[in-house]
């Protein structure tokens, strides 16, 4: 008999809005403070390089001299720990997901070139 | 009688998640004997926190496993603030204990729809999954992971929860509860359910204490180890707790426990919701913890009791830092278990001690 | 209930009497863990009775002491035993389920007792603060402080940046020097 109970949930499913999503013509929207990618904004940062330090994953490396802010996305966990700890609130982090790589290189920031 | 043949179990098997191998002794269908083996996973990160220093080491210790992140996290954190002597606002606590428990309902519910996969029941199966993908998503909404929350700091937590959040929080709960209260009746009465695991790898209460078993494998023996009623955090503020226990031991018992106590999770949040003070949600934790100093700690993660030990030597790096999780503690229990069940029913009986072997690993 | 946790530190010969004894008064077994340190492995056996978790600790077990097994009163500690047997090189004797060294694959004999060479930087680092601190202390003197005081700072520092500290110090000195003799020069 309980057979039934949980037959008369999935007969009723349906009827019903699917739970799930036609990806990829309908996307998820991404609510407001997720953890997608790092970016930064080196108009305001120092070169400090405090975000380098305390990344568990040493995923970022600054270069003050050159001029240059390096991510490796391959190495970053998507902790936001860097976003917590910038002195100058220059970094941030995206909802969305990080674009697929096609090489295993790090993205690179450069002072006066906007990406 | 027949001979004795070595069956190998896993370690790539269609009802394990994770890599267990088990040599499964056999003599006319009958398990007389199991040995267990681990270490296919063994990651090294309790030798990590060497280079990495206490506030890093805390995204370390939450990607130990992904189902019990919220609960590792959590754990660490209270551990690092016992050796520093930090007292956490009491809001940060309740939010804390919300979170976890949020993750107790969707680690049972995984479980659950890994189970139901495992007894042929696929239909279940989905609408377990289906239930969960729910809970992912308020994790997604509150804390900016589905999986790896990296919500908790040392300290207190990172972000706050607001009264609109709570308020759908609590509403999403209530479908869950409504569609999973139908699923769970289907479940633990259904007859084929029962005839697959009543009476199958029982644990005597005298057993399962011997073994020193944790979570609710233990607790459908009638052992209550259930760490939650020390009060530690905001679970000292419950009104009453009452842990949820079983005296048959075996795998139905199992089941029964882990499926009762989603429900009792979700009564932990509606209630802590209704409670949670207004004020700060962390504290600044500066210095190093003291050298020589050491402290242990205990959490009821979903699995069960998880322990935590730190040592600090007078630098921003622990000098070590210990997690015994709970699937390790039961896999003695799980030995026993197995010793005289059938061959078709080791994958129940594996299944409903919940292992989580990165875990056991670390 | 609250939790309420204790440390005792007892002798290796007194473990197995104290295994037998918690095991009387129905304690539950928590866990077996290790801690490398420099005079040997702190291992630490944890007991659970109500509300009260009692830890048991042996300190400065040598590679040479043979740890009687505790598997026979407490079969759940097999797994830390083979554990601490292949991280820490301890040796444990008459262990219920014995891998004899095969409970993990290390790549490295006796990983967690190898010292890396970022955790003794970090050591040299803290002991060289330590004398410096205890320098100053000595000093007393107000004068000597400031020297002092840079020293305990240089120690501090990666050694690449205190050089340059230093370098830059002299430059400054020499610098002043030549003003004064320039200034004598003058006169």
């Amino acid at each position: 008999m309980s057979g039934f109970k949980l037959g008369g949930m999935t007969i009723g499913s349906v009827f019903k809005k699917p739970e799930t999503l036609l990806y990829p013509f309908e996307q998820k929207q991404a609510p407001a403070g997720l953890r997608g990618h790092v970016i930064v904004d080196l108009s305001m940062c120092v070169f400090c390089g405090i975000c380098q330090k305390r990344c568990p994953a040493d995923a970022i490396a600054v270069d003050k001299a050159a001029g240059t802010w390096a991510i490796d996305d391959f190495a970053c966990v998507q902790c936001a720990c860097c976003v917590k700890e910038c002195p100058k609130n220059c970094l941030l982090m995206e909802p969305s997901p990080s674009a697929v790589g096609t090489s295993k290189a790090p993205r690179v920031f450069v002072v006066g070139s906007m990406r | 009688m027949g001979k004795a043949t070595v069956i190998p179990f896993g370690p790539q098997h269609p009802v394990l998640p994770e890599p267990l191998h088990l040599d499964l002794v056999v003599q006319d269908e009958k398990v007389i004997e199991a040995i267990p083996q681990i270490g296919f996973v063994h990651r090294g990160l309790e030798k990590l926190v060497e280079t990495r220093d206490y506030n890093q080491f805390l995204y370390v210790c939450e990607r130990i496993c992904g189902i019990c992140a919220a609960g590792h996290s959590i754990g660490y954190a209270e551990t690092v603030e016992r050796l520093m002597g930090v007292e956490i606002p009491k809001r940060a606590e309740y939010l804390r204990v919300i979170w976890h428990e949020l993750s107790r309902v969707h680690s049972h519910l995984l479980w659950l729809g890994l189970a139901a996969d495992a007894f042929g029941f696929e239909s279940m199966f989905m609408h377990a999954w289906r239930l969960r993908e729910r809970v992912l998503d308020l994790f997604e909404k509150t804390t900016g992971g589905r999986v790896i929350l990296s919500v908790v700091k040392v300290g207190g937590v990172h972000r706050d929860i607001d009264a609109n959040q709570m308020s759908e929080i609590i509403h999403v709960l209530d479908g869950i509860m409504a569609d999973y209260r139908k699923i769970v009746d289907t479940l633990l009465t259904d007859y084929s359910v029962k005839n697959r695991t009543v009476g199958v790898g029982t644990l005597s209460h005298e057993e399962a204490f011997a073994l020193s078993m944790v979570g609710p494998f233990a607790r459908a023996s009638n052992v209550n180890n259930d760490v939650r009623c020390l009060g530690n955090g905001a679970y000292g503020d419950l009104s009453d707790f009452q842990p949820i226990m079983d005296a048959q031991g075996d795998c139905y018992a199992r089941v029964k426990v882990r499926c009762l106590e989603v429900l009792q999770s979700i009564e932990i949040i509606k209630e802590l919701a209704a409670k949670i003070p207004a004020g700060e949600i962390s504290v600044n934790v500066k210095g190093a913890p003291a050298e020589g100093a050491e402290v242990c700690n205990v959490l009821e993660q979903p699995r069960g009791e998880c322990y935590y030990y730190a040592r600090g030597n007078g630098t921003k790096n622990l000098e070590r830092m210990r997690i015994r999780t709970p699937t390790s503690q039961n896999i003695a229990g799980m030995v026993a278990a197995l010793k005289g069940c059938d061959l078709a029913d080791v994958n129940m009986v594996v299944l409903t001690i919940d292992p989580c072997i990165s875990c056991t690993e670390r | 209930m609250a939790f309420q946790t204790e440390f005792t530190v007892i002798p290796l010969s007194e473990l197995k009497a104290c295994a037998q004894a918690r095991k009387a008064e129905g304690s539950r077994y928590v866990q077996t863990l290790a801690v490398n340190t420099e005079a040997g492995v702190d291992i630490v056996y944890s007991f659970m009775l109500g509300d009260r978790m009692s830890n048991y600790k042996l300190v400065a077990v040598k590679e040479s002491d043979v740890v009687p097994s505790i598997t026979d009163e407490f079969l759940a500690a097999f797994i830390w035993e083979n554990e601490i047997h292949d991280l820490f090189g301890i040796t444990f004797e008459g262990i219920s389920i014995d891998f004899g060294g095969k409970f993990y694959n290390v790549a490295v004999d006796k990983p967690m007792t190898v010292i890396s060479p970022a955790q003794l930087a970090a050591r040299e680092k803290a002991a060289k603060l330590a004398a410096a601190k205890a320098a100053k202390e000595k000093a007393g003197a107000p004068a000597a402080s400031v020297d002092a005081e840079l020293e305990a700072k240089l120690a501090g520092m990666d050694p690449e940046k205190a050089a340059k500290v230093r370098a830059a110090m002299e430059a400054k000195a020499k610098k002043e020097a030549a003003r004064a003799a320039e200034q004598k020069g003058g006169e």
